[in-house]
């Protein structure tokens, strides 16, 4: 019978240590482990590296930790929903790196596929991809870019099992997909808690092996998506 | 960007689509032209934050909260529509699935550089999705003010700002005028909004252009 890795958070959260990279699941807003991100804020822990798409929505996110200090450098595809980042970065006490979206979403899959990275021709002929790496392939120039594995990644699902076995909702899946691939420690928050056998095989987006730790969500996240679409 | 100038390209970008098309739309903008698809068109719209088939917006109160594009407007999914993860949504983008994209821009020149996504030494914002969706569309429109707030063109001699991508750019749609690039002749000024001249449209573009033959005036914007 596969183990129940469902965990008081308090247990998964204490994985993470000073220094670590974590990847962070979610899209401004959609999919966001608040849960897991409230909790990391009342952590004693620094110099954390953030893999994710953006850097949360507005002032809700990772963009909370940043504000606490606990953030060395965010690595995403865009932080203009998100303007503390900008200040943050411009006086000196953040590290921001910008790469593609798809080439983020893709580094994280090629981490938890075994992979060492991918060939892809999206930033060839601009400044980013100078800093890559050129490989011809029958005729045509990619630049190489390698796979992302990190400490810890923390995801959100609609729907878990006891093992991990995730499903997600609507456009809530996003990064939370390949950010539960790329790393040692995955940690899950889920919405709605089931026993082995409820949720449908069929329909499983992310296999519980890629999971290690199963934590229920206390968000209400009906509300924070009000907030988002009727506050502009 | 008024609001008026904004529907007016917007509208004849609309224009632009083909029946039975798959599109992205970029933020702001680009996003309008949704509105302005001409009847008789259907078009397929794929957001990159992982959904197809978006349909209109939702009346308010009836948004659904894991229903939203990759501007978190919320959006309703029309039937045949599907979501899926970030690595799926750039498979599509990055495999040439799309046949389209409508993008903003701060700068583009007559190779087709497009640079849209930092102004060096202001504020970052990132380049989000745009870097691979100017890879991987088979048609690259930018659908963009004809000059920069403070009145210089935006249409360059050749960018100045960091490249989002290297000679992409097909379409070049503003409130003034459309320029479409062809493979021997660079970008050619294909029609000119009501309201501007030909002389107009030299003195406020620095790109490089020929003017079509069958130049088209008044075409847009009445």
């Amino acid at each position: 019978m596969p183990k129940n890795k469902v965990v008081p958070i308090e247990e998964a959260m204490s994985r993470i240590k000073s220094g670590m990279s974590i990847a962070v699941g979610g899209f401004i807003g959609q999919g966001d482990p608040l849960t897991l991100i409230d909790h990391l804020k009342t952590m004693d822990v620094k110099d954390l590296t953030i893999y994710e798409n953006d850097a949360g929505y507005r002032e809700r996110g990772v963009v909370e930790l940043v504000r606490l200090g606990k953030i060395k450098k965010v690595v995403a595809s865009h932080v203009g929903t998100t303007p503390y980042i900008g200040k943050a970065m411009n006086e000196g006490t953040l590290e921001v790196e910008v790469v593609p979206q798809g080439t983020l979403a893709e580094r994280m899959r090629s981490g938890g596929a075994g992979l060492g990275g991918f060939l892809t021709p999206t930033g060839i002929g601009t400044t980013y991809g100078e800093s890559r790496e050129q490989i011809e392939v029958d005729g045509r120039t990619y630049l190489l870019e390698k796979a992302l594995k990190c400490d810890i990644a923390i995801v959100r699902a609609h729907r878990g099992d006891t093992w991990g076995n995730l499903m997600y909702r609507g456009t809530s899946r996003n990064f939370n997909v390949p950010a539960a691939m790329c790393a040692d420690y995955v940690i899950a928050e889920v919405e709605n808690l089931y026993t082995l056998g409820e949720l449908d095989p069929e329909a499983v987006h992310t296999a519980g092996i890629f999971v290690d730790a199963v934590v229920r969500a206390n968000i209400d996240y009906c509300v924070l998506r009000e907030e988002a679409y009727h506050n502009g | 960007m008024a609001d008026d100038l904004k529907q007016i390209i917007a509208a004849r970008a609309g224009r632009e689509l083909k029946d039975g098309q798959i599109i992205n739309l970029g933020i702001g903008l680009p996003t309008l032209i949704a509105n302005h698809v001409p009847a008789g068109v259907d078009v397929i719209i794929q957001t990159e934050n992982g959904a197809i088939g978006v349909g209109p917006q939702p009346d308010p109160g009836c948004e659904d909260r894991d229903r939203a594009n990759a501007g978190n407007q919320p959006i309703s999914l029309l039937a045949g529509g599907s979501y899926f993860d970030s690595c799926t949504s750039f498979a599509m983008i990055r495999g040439g699935h799309l046949d389209a994209t409508f993008l903003g821009t701060l700068q583009v020149d007559g190779e087709g550089n497009i640079a849209n996504y930092m102004v060096p030494g202001k504020m970052l914002a990132g380049m989000g999705g745009a870097m691979d969706l100017i890879t991987g569309a088979k048609i690259v429109h930018i659908v963009t003010e004809h000059c920069a707030k403070d009145g210089t063109p935006k249409l360059m001699k050749a960018c100045t700002f960091p490249l989002t991508g290297a000679k992409e750019c097909d379409v070049i749609i503003t409130e003034r005028a459309l320029f479409r690039r062809h493979p021997d002749k660079g970008f050619v000024l294909e029609e000119v909004a009501a309201g501007h001249t030909l002389d107009d449209i030299a003195a406020c573009t620095d790109m490089a252009y020929v003017v079509a033959d069958d130049v088209k005036l008044d075409a847009f914007g009445e």
